[in-house]
C-alpha cells in the first residue's frame, strides 16, 4: 500500500512507500495521524498549509461485511479543530483496491482554477477543469459516469464547496449512482480551497486487497454478516424503516429538539417518522431498502419519490428530516425530501443547514415552519446569494449575524437530533468530542434510549460521562477499521460480533488484535486530535454547551447540569498516554508488488 | 383506568376482541394494577424479542404497575444514527 501525495501548488503527483509507523493504521487513525504530523495546527483552514486527506478504512475494500467507509481529514474551517468526516459510497473500496492507503491533497494553485483528479492502477492525472466548475453534484457525477462508465468512482464538490462555505461538504458516489457525504466540518470548502473540483476512481483490474490469511478471514466475515442479520437493529429495524426510524423514539422520549431547541417532542413527529417515510416509498415505488456500498448487509438507505413516483432524494437520514422538520417545526416530509436533495445537489451538511435556519429563523429571517420560505433560502446558498452565503456558513456564523444568542453549537459545530438535556449522555459526546457537536463520536442513545448494551438512565447524570468515553474510544477504532457505525449496534449486543470484527483485523495482517488492541486503537486516535486541538486553541473551555441549555426542556423538564470539571473527567487519563500508535499489532504483510500509479502532469 | 398507548415500528394490537385491535395509537381502559406485562399479552404483542418500554416518556420494566393517564410507549428493538 502507498500513499498518493497531490501537490496543487506545482500541480504534482507522486508516490511515498508508507511510513512504518503509519502501516497500522487507516481510516480516521490514519488521517488524523496524518493531520497531526503534517498540518499546522494555527494555520488558516483554507490556505496553503492545510491538507486534506482521503483514507480507506483498514478493511476497506475487502470482503468484510460494512467495511466500505472512507475517512476524509483536515483542519476544520468550521471549527477550527481537527476533522474526521466519513462516508459510505464506492470510494473507500476503489482507493483500497488501487493500493492507496492514503491520498494527501496540499499546497494552493493559481487563484480561481479547479482541476480533477483522476486515479486507475496504470496512472494518476490532474488535469484543469473548466466544464463542471460551478455545477451541481448530480450533474457532476451523472457526466463523469456517462464519460468513464456507470463503474467510476467520484468525490466531487458542489456550489457550496466552490463558495468555500463552512457546512459544505464532500460528495461520494455510491454504486447506485446516488450521493453519500462526508458532511460535517466544511471539508468540501477545503477540497475548494484546493482546486480540486471532483476525482475520479477507477479499479478496473487492480488485484485484490492482500490479506494474510484468507480462510480465517472468510470465516470471521461470514461469522460477523450473520451476527448483523441476526441482531433486530441491523438485520429487521434499520433495513425496514432506516435511521429515520428513530423519530418516534427519540420524540417518545423528550429528546426530539423541537423550535431550535425549545421543546423535546414535535406535534408534527408521526408525519415525518420512519414508519410513514415506509408508507410513503412503497405506496410510491421507491425502494425502502437500499445499501450505500458493496458488501453492507444492513442496508438502512432507501430511494423516496414523489407523488407521481419520480426520484426526489436517496440515504433520506434521521438527522436530516429531524432538522429540516422538527428543529424548524415543519411537518411535511416532502418538503424535507426536497431540502435533502437540494443539499445533497449543492453539497451541503444537512444538520448545519437546518440549524442554520432554525437560528435564521429564531433571528426573524423566516418564520418557524414556513417550508417553502427554507426551500427559497436553500436556492439562495446554491445562487451564493450574501443570505445564502451566511446560511451556508452554518449556525454559528447565522447566530452572529442576526444577532441570535440561542444557538446550538459546539465548537462553532451544530448540535444534532437529539436534545442533550434529555439524552445526556449524548451530551457529554456534544461537548467533550474533539469533532464539535457529533452525535455518531459517541453515539449514547445506545444505552440511553435503545435498550443497546445496556441500560444508563438519560436524564440524571450517572454513568453518563463513562458511557459517553467508552463509546467515543470504541468509536475511533470501528471509524479506523472503515467499519459503519452501525455494526456498533450488533457488537455492543453480541459477543460473537465483537470477536468477528477482531479476527478480521487479525487476519488481514496476520498479527494478534484483540478488543485491548481496539481500544488502544480508539485512545491513541482520540489522544491525536485532542493534541491537535490544544495546539491549535480549542482548550478545554471548548468543550462546554450553550448556555441557554442550562433552561428547562419540557415534557421532562431537564436541564443540562454537568460542571466543567465533571466534563474533564472524560478523557483525563488520556492526558498520562503515549503519542505514539499501539503496538505493532495487524501490519500489512509484504505481498507481491502492486501496480503504482504513474504520474502524468498537464 | 384509562390509558393512552402507542405502539410503533410495525407494532399494532394484535388481539381480534379488542375494539383496538389494528389499531396502532389508542385509548383503553384496564383495571386497577395492571402490569405494563399484563398489557402486552392483552394486546398480544409478544415476541421473540425484548421490546422497549416507555411511559410518560421514560424507560421501564414490564413489572411497572400502570396508573391511570400513564402514555404507553412500545418499540420493538430499533436504532440509526
Amino acid at each position: 500500500m502507498k500513499i498518493v501525495r497531490v501537490n496543487m501548488t506545482n500541480l504534482s503527483v507522486k508516490t511515498e512507500e508508507v511510513p512504518q509507523k503509519w502501516a497500522n493504521l487507516g481510516g480516521r487513525a490514519l488521517t488524523s495521524a496524518i493531520v497531526a504530523q503534517e498540518v499546522d495546527p494555527v494555520c488558516h483552514p483554507l490556505g496553503k498549509k492545510n491538507k486534506l486527506v482521503f483514507a480507506p478504512g483498514i478493511l476497506s475494500g475487502t470482503a468484510a461485511p460494512n467495511s466500505g467507509r472512507m475517512s476524509v481529514g483536515a483542519k476544520s474551517p468550521l471549527t477550527g479543530g481537527i476533522k474526521e468526516s466519513n462516508s459510505g459510497g464506492s470510494a473507500a473500496q476503489k482507493l483500497a483496491r488501487l493500493g492507496i492507503k492514503a491520498l494527501i491533497i496540499e499546497g494552493l494553485p493559481e487563484q480561481g482554477k479547479y482541476y480533477s483528479l483522476h486515479l486507475s492502477k496504470d496512472e494518476a492525472k490532474l488535469q484543469e477543469e473548466t466544464d463542471l466548475v460551478g455545477k451541481g453534484n448530480y450533474e457532476v457525477i451523472d457526466t463523469l459516469s456517462r464519460r468513464h462508465g456507470k463503474n467510476i468512482g467520484v468525490i466531487t464538490i458542489g456550489q457550496a464547496g466552490e463558495y468555500k462555505m463552512l457546512a459544505a461538504n464532500i460528495s461520494i458516489k455510491d454504486y447506485h449512482g446516488y450521493i453519500r457525504s462526508a458532511g460535517r466540518g466544511g471539508l468540501g470548502a477545503v477540497m475548494a480551497s484546493k482546486g480540486l473540483k471532483y476525482i475520479t476512481l477507477d479499479d478496473t483490474g487492480t488485484p485484490p486487497v492482500p490479506i494474510a490469511e484468507p480462510e480465517k478471514f472468510r470465516q470471521a466475515a461470514k461469522t460477523f454478516a450473520q451476527a448483523l442479520k441476526e441482531h433486530p437493529v441491523t438485520g429487521q429495524g434499520l433495513p425496514t424503516y432506516g435511521t429515520n426510524v428513530l423519530v418516534n423514539i427519540i420524540n417518545e422520549a423528550g429528546g426530539l429538539p423541537t423550535q431550535n431547541f425549545r421543546r423535546g417532542r414535535f406535534a408534527g413527529a408521526n408525519k415525518i417518522s420512519g414508519e410513514t417515510m415506509y408508507e410513503y416509498i412503497t405506496t410510491r415505488k421507491g425502494k425502502p431498502t437500499h445499501n450505500c456500498h458493496a458488501g453492507c448487509v444492513i442496508s438502512c438507505s432507501q430511494v423516496y419519490n414523489d407523488e407521481s413516483g419520480n426520484f426526489v432524494t436517496a440515504g433520506f437520514e434521521y438527522e436530516t428530516i429531524w432538522g429540516f422538520g422538527a428543529v424548524c417545526c415543519v411537518d411535511d416530509l416532502d418538503i424535507i425530501a426536497q431540502a435533502d436533495r437540494i443539499c445533497d445537489d449543492i453539497g451541503i451538511d444537512t444538520i448545519e443547514t437546518a440549524v442554520a435556519i432554525a437560528t435564521a429563523m429564531e433571528g426573524g429571517v423566516l418564520p418557524f415552519g414556513d417550508g417553502q420560505k427554507m426551500l427559497a433560502i436553500l436556492e439562495e446558498i446554491k445562487k451564493g446569494t450574501y443570505l445564502g452565503r451566511i446560511i451556508g456558513c452554518g449556525a454559528s456564523v447565522t447566530g452572529k449575524v442576526f444577532g441570535v444568542s440561542r444557538v446550538a453549537v459546539v465548537k462553532d459545530q451544530a448540535i444534532p437530533a437529539y436534545d442533550p438535556r434529555a439524552v445526556k449522555g449524548q451530551g457529554v459526546t456534544y461537548a467533550t468530542t474533539p469533532m464539535g457537536a457529533d452525535h455518531t463520536a459517541g453515539y449514547a442513545v445506545t444505552s440511553n434510549i435503545l435498550n443497546v448494551g445496556g441500560h444508563v438512565g438519560p436524564l440524571a447524570k450517572e454513568g453518563n460521562i463513562e458511557l459517553s468515553k467508552n463509546l467515543q474510544i470504541a468509536t475511533a477504532g470501528i471509524d479506523s477499521a472503515g467499519l459503519c457505525v452501525f455494526v456498533a449496534f450488533s457488537m455492543l449486543d453480541k459477543p460473537e460480533a465483537m470477536d468477528a470484527v477482531n479476527q478480521l483485523l487479525e487476519a488481514i495482517s496476520g498479527k494478534e488484535f484483540t478488543y485491548d488492541h481496539m481500544l488502544g486503537l480508539g485512545r491513541f486516535v482520540l489522544k491525536t486530535e485532542i493534541d491537535f486541538n490544544r495546539a491549535a486553541g480549542l482548550t478545554e473551555v471548548s468543550d462546554r454547551l450553550p448556555e441557554f441549555f442550562e433552561e428547562e426542556i419540557p415534557p421532562h423538564n431537564t436541564t443540562w447540569d454537568f460542571t466543567p470539571d465533571e466534563l474533564q473527567q472524560v478523557f483525563a487519563d488520556l492526558k498520562e498516554e503515549v503519542k505514539s500508535p499501539p503496538a505493532e499489532v495487524w501490519m500489512a504483510p509484504e505481498d507481491e508488488p502492486r501496480t503504482r500509479p504513474t504520474v502524468e502532469l498537464h | 383506568m384509562k390509558l393512552e398507548v402507542h405502539l410503533f415500528a410495525g407494532l399494532f394490537c394484535n388481539n381480534e376482541e379488542l375494539d383496538c385491535f389494528g389499531e396502532t395509537d389508542f385509548e383503553m381502559e384496564v383495571p386497577e394494577n395492571t402490569t405494563l406485562n399484563e398489557l402486552v399479552k392483552l394486546l398480544n404483542l409478544e415476541l421473540p424479542y425484548e421490546l422497549i418500554y416507555m411511559i410518560n416518556g421514560k424507560r421501564c420494566d414490564k413489572s411497572y404497575c400502570l396508573k391511570d393517564k400513564d402514555r404507553v410507549g412500545i418499540f420493538p428493538p430499533i436504532g440509526g444514527g
